[in-house]
C-alpha cells in the first residue's frame, strides 16, 4: 500500500466523477428524454431535500461527530410547520422561523448532550431521533395534518398551507426555460456554497476539521472544542429543519413520517463524498456530488423501470465501493488520516 | 369500578337513543354488557388510516356499551403474539386481531379459540374456520377505480401502474389490475414504479417525475393506494401535465379530498372504505359471536367510489362531510342484527 503507482492516484481523485460521467451517458444512450434541461433539474430537485440534510451530517463528520436525528428533525420540522399553518392558522413566516428555531434548539440540546454530559455522539442523536419521532406525533395523536382534520378536542382545523409557504418548495425561477429552476433546488446550491466555504475557507472551519483529526491536540493548541462542536450540531439541526419546511412546502401536508429514509439517504451521501476528489475525509464539495450521484442513478433506474429493490441494491453497491475507494485505496495519504 | 361501569352504561344508552331508540334488550351477554370485555391487538397503527379504524372500533364498543382493551404491538409480529396470550390470561371473552402476520397470528389464535375466546380478524389470514374474516374487498376497491378510468379514458390508454408487491392489500389490487389489463388489450402498461420509503409521497414524487419525463405519453396513472396517488399528482403539477394525466386510487383522507378539489387536478376518482366503518363492523361482528350469531366468514365491508365530479357537485370538502353527504360511505348494512346498537351520527 506504501507505494501505489500513479494509475492508482488518478483513479482516487477522479474515479467516481469519471463513474459518474459514464453513467450519465449511459443513461442518456438507454432513457429517452434523459439529457434534457428537465431532466436535470428533476434530479437536482429530487436530491434537494437529502442534500440539504447531508451537508448537515457532514459538519457533524468534520468535528469527529455524528448526527442519527436529522431525518426526525426535518419530520419534526414538516409536522410543526404544518401545525403552526393549519392549527395554529399562523402565517408563513412565523412557520419558517419556528422550525428554523426548533431545529437549532434540537443541535443544541444534541451538542449539550455530548459535550457536557459526555454522552457518546451515536447514542445521544439516537435517543433525540426517538423523542422527536414520538413528539411530533403527541398534538395530532398520530394523524397527518392537512386542512379540515379533526382535532383530539373534536373541533376541525381550518387553517390552511399559506402559498407564500408552498412556494419554497413549487416555486420555479425562469432559467433559459421558463419555469425550470425550483427553488429548493437555489437553497441546496446556495447551501452547499456556504457550508463549503464556511468548512475550507475559513478559520472556524479548518478549526473543525483540526478537532475531527484529533480533538486533544486541537485543544492544547487553544481551540474551544467544546464549542465548536455544539456549534456543527446546530448547524445539523438547522439544516435539518431546513430539508423539513421543504419537504412541507412540496408535500403541502402534515405527513406522519419517521424519516428514517432520509437519514439513511443523506449519511450515504455524506459517506460517498468521502471518495470525491479523493478527499478522504467529509467535505461539502463531495457530499453534494454524493447526493447528486445517488439521485443520477435513481432517476436512470427508475427511468428503466428498474423496481424499487433493485434501486436500493445498487445504492448500497454504490456507497460500498466509495468506502473502498475512501479507506482501502486511498489509505497512504488521506489528509484527514494524519 | 362501578362508576366507571355505570358510566360507560350511560355514554352506551346515550349513543343508543338516536340510532335505534330502545335497544336495552340486547341478547345475553350483552344484558350486562360493561362485564364484556373485548381486545382489539393491533399490528399496525401509525397513520391515518389506523387512527380511524380505532376511531370506529371504540365507538361501535361503547354504543354497546363493553368494556374495550386495546394491545398495540407496533409491527412487532412476536409481541402482537404475545398479546393474544396476555389477553387470554386477562380473561377477556372476545378479541379483534387486526392485521399481522399469518406466521406468528395462525397459533396465537388457535390458542385463544381454544380457551373459548370468540374471535374476528381483520385484513389478516389467520387460517381458521371458527374465525370470521373482516375485509376491505381490495379486489372491489380496484375494479370500481379503474371502471371509472375506462367510462371516462375509454378502453385504450396509455398506463403508468404504481405498485409495491409483497404487501397484502396492494397484491390483491394488482390482481384486478392484472384482470383488467387482460380484459382490454388496448390498455397498454408503459411503467411500473413504487416504493414504500418514508414519505412515500415525497419518495414516489420523485419516481413518478422520471416516469413521466420518460413516458411523457402516458394518460391514466393507477395508484391503488393514497399515498402513491398524492405523489403522483406531485409529479404530474410539477411536470405541468394536469391537463393530460388523470389519476385513479384506492383510499381517501381529508388531504385527499382537498388534492382532488383543487383547480385542475389531475386526480379523477378513488375508491375506498372508510375505515372507521371497517372498525365498526369489526366489533359488530365480534358482538354477534359472542351473542351466538354467525356473522358468517368472510364479513366483507363494500367500498364506495368517490368522483372529483362528486365531491365538487356535493362541495364535501373533509372526511366528516363526505360521511353526511354520501351515506353509502357513512355506514355499511354489514353484521347488523336487530338488537344491535349503532353509534350515534
Amino acid at each position: 500500500m506504501k507505494t501505489s503507482p500513479n494509475l492508482t492516484d488518478i483513479a482516487i481523485k477522479y474515479g467516481f466523477l469519471v463513474l459518474m460521467a459514464g453513467l450519465i451517458v449511459f443513461f442518456g444512450m438507454m432513457a429517452d428524454g434523459f439529457l434534457s434541461p428537465f431532466s436535470a433539474v428533476f434530479i437536482l430537485q429530487s436530491v434537494a431535500i437529502t442534500g440539504i440534510l447531508a451537508l448537515g451530517v457532514t459538519a457533524t463528520l468534520v468535528v469527529g461527530g455524528f448526527d442519527l436525528s436529522i431525518g426526525a428533525t426535518a419530520t419534526s420540522a414538516l409536522m410543526l410547520s404544518s401545525y403552526v399553518m393549519v392549527v395554529w392558522e399562523m402565517n408563513a413566516a412565523s412557520a419558517v422561523i419556528l422550525c428554523l428555531l426548533m431545529g437549532m434548539g434540537v443541535g443544541l440540546v444534541n451538542g449539550l448532550l455530548v459535550v457536557k454530559m459526555k454522552v457518546p455522539d451515536l447514542l445521544a442523536t439516537l435517543g433525540m431521533m426517538f423523542l422527536l419521532v414520538g413528539l411530533q406525533r403527541i398534538p395530532t395523536e398520530g394523524r397527518s395534518i392537512s386542512t379540515g382534520m379533526a382535532l383530539p378536542d373534536g373541533s376541525t382545523a381550518m387553517g390552511t398551507f399559506s402559498d407564500a409557504f408552498l412556494m419554497l418548495g413549487r416555486h420555479r425561477l425562469d432559467l433559459f426555460v421558463p419555469k425550470l429552476l425550483p427553488l429548493s433546488v437555489v437553497f441546496l446550491v446556495v447551501i452547499a456554497i456556504a457550508v463549503w466555504v464556511f468548512l475550507e475557507l475559513t478559520r472556524h472551519g479548518r478549526l473543525m476539521y483540526a478537532i475531527g483529526s484529533n480533538a486533544q491536540a486541537a485543544s492544547l493548541a487553544g481551540t474551544n472544542v467544546n464549542r465548536y462542536k455544539i456549534l456543527a450540531y446546530m448547524i445539523s439541526g438547522t439544516l435539518a429543519s431546513v430539508g423539513g419546511i421543504l419537504l412541507a412546502a412540496r408535500l403541502g401536508r402534515g405527513d406522519v413520517a419517521s424519516g428514517n429514509n432520509l437519514l439513511l439517504d443523506s449519511v450515504a451521501a455524506a459517506l460517498i463524498g468521502f471518495a470525491v476528489l479523493g478527499a478522504s475525509k467529509p467535505n461539502a464539495f463531495g457530499t453534494a456530488i454524493g447526493a447528486l450521484f445517488v439521485g443520477i442513478l435513481l432517476q436512470g433506474l427508475t427511468m428503466l423501470n428498474a423496481p424499487y429493490y433493485t434501486q436500493d441494491f445498487i445504492k448500497g453497491g454504490v456507497l460500498v465501493v466509495a468506502l473502498v475507494f475512501t479507506f482501502a485505496l486511498s489509505g497512504r495519504g488521506g489528509r484527514g488520516r494524519g | 369500578m362501578i362508576s366507571r361501569r355505570l358510566f360507560t352504561g350511560l355514554i352506551g344508552a346515550a349513543a343508543m337513543l338516536p340510532g335505534l331508540g330502545w335497544a336495552a334488550d340486547m341478547p345475553k351477554p350483552f344484558d350486562n354488557a360493561g362485564d364484556v370485555k373485548v381486545a382489539l391487538v393491533r399490528y399496525l397503527s401509525t397513520g391515518d388510516f389506523f387512527q380511524a379504524y380505532l376511531s370506529g372500533v371504540e365507538k361501535q364498543a361503547e354504543a354497546i356499551g363493553v368494556d374495550l382493551r386495546v394491545f398495540d404491538s407496533r409491527q412487532d409480529a412476536a409481541l402482537q403474539a404475545d398479546m393474544v396470550d396476555q389477553a387470554i390470561a386477562l380473561g377477556i371473552d372476545g378479541i379483534i386481531i387486526q392485521h399481522g402476520l399469518t406466521e406468528s397470528m395462525q397459533a396465537a389464535a388457535q390458542r385463544a379459540v381454544d380457551a373459548g375466546i370468540k374471535v374476528v380478524a381483520f385484513d389478516v389470514n389467520v387460517e381458521n374456520a371458527a374465525i370470521p374474516q373482516v375485509e376491505q374487498s381490495d379486489r372491489d376497491l380496484a375494479r370500481l377505480a379503474l371502471e371509472q378510468a375506462v367510462e371516462d379514458n375509454g378502453n385504450e390508454f396509455v398506463a403508468g401502474y404504481v405498485y409495491v408487491p409483497g404487501i397484502a392489500p396492494l397484491d390483491r389490487r394488482d390482481e384486478t389490475w392484472k384482470k383488467v389489463k387482460g380484459d382490454n388489450p388496448g390498455i397498454k402498461e408503459v411503467a411500473q414504479f413504487g416504493t414504500l420509503d418514508n414519505p412515500i409521497a415525497n419518495s414516489v414524487a420523485n419516481q413518478a417525475r422520471s416516469v413521466l419525463s420518460a413516458n411523457p405519453n402516458i394518460t391514466v396513472m393507477f395508484a391503488p393506494y393514497d399515498e402513491f396517488a398524492k405523489g403522483v399528482k406531485i409529479a404530474v403539477d410539477e411536470a405541468g401535465m394536469s391537463g393530460n394525466v388523470s389519476i385513479y386510487s384506492a383510499d381517501v383522507s381529508t388531504a385527499d379530498i382537498a388534492a382532488m378539489r383543487e383547480g385542475g387536478s389531475a386526480w379523477k376518482a378513488t375508491a375506498a372504505t372508510n375505515p372507521a366503518v371497517v372498525g365498526e363492523v369489526s366489533v359488530r361482528a365480534l358482538a354477534m359471536l359472542l351473542a351466538g350469531e354467525d356473522p358468517g366468514h368472510n364479513v366483507v365491508v363494500p367500498p364506495t367510489l368517490i368522483t372529483q365530479a362528486m365531491l365538487n357537485d356535493l362541495d364535501i370538502k373533509n372526511m366528516g362531510e363526505l360521511g353526511t353527504k354520501v351515506p353509502a360511505f357513512a355506514h355499511a348494512d354489514v353484521a347488523v342484527p336487530g338488537w344491535m346498537p349503532l353509534p350515534a351520527r
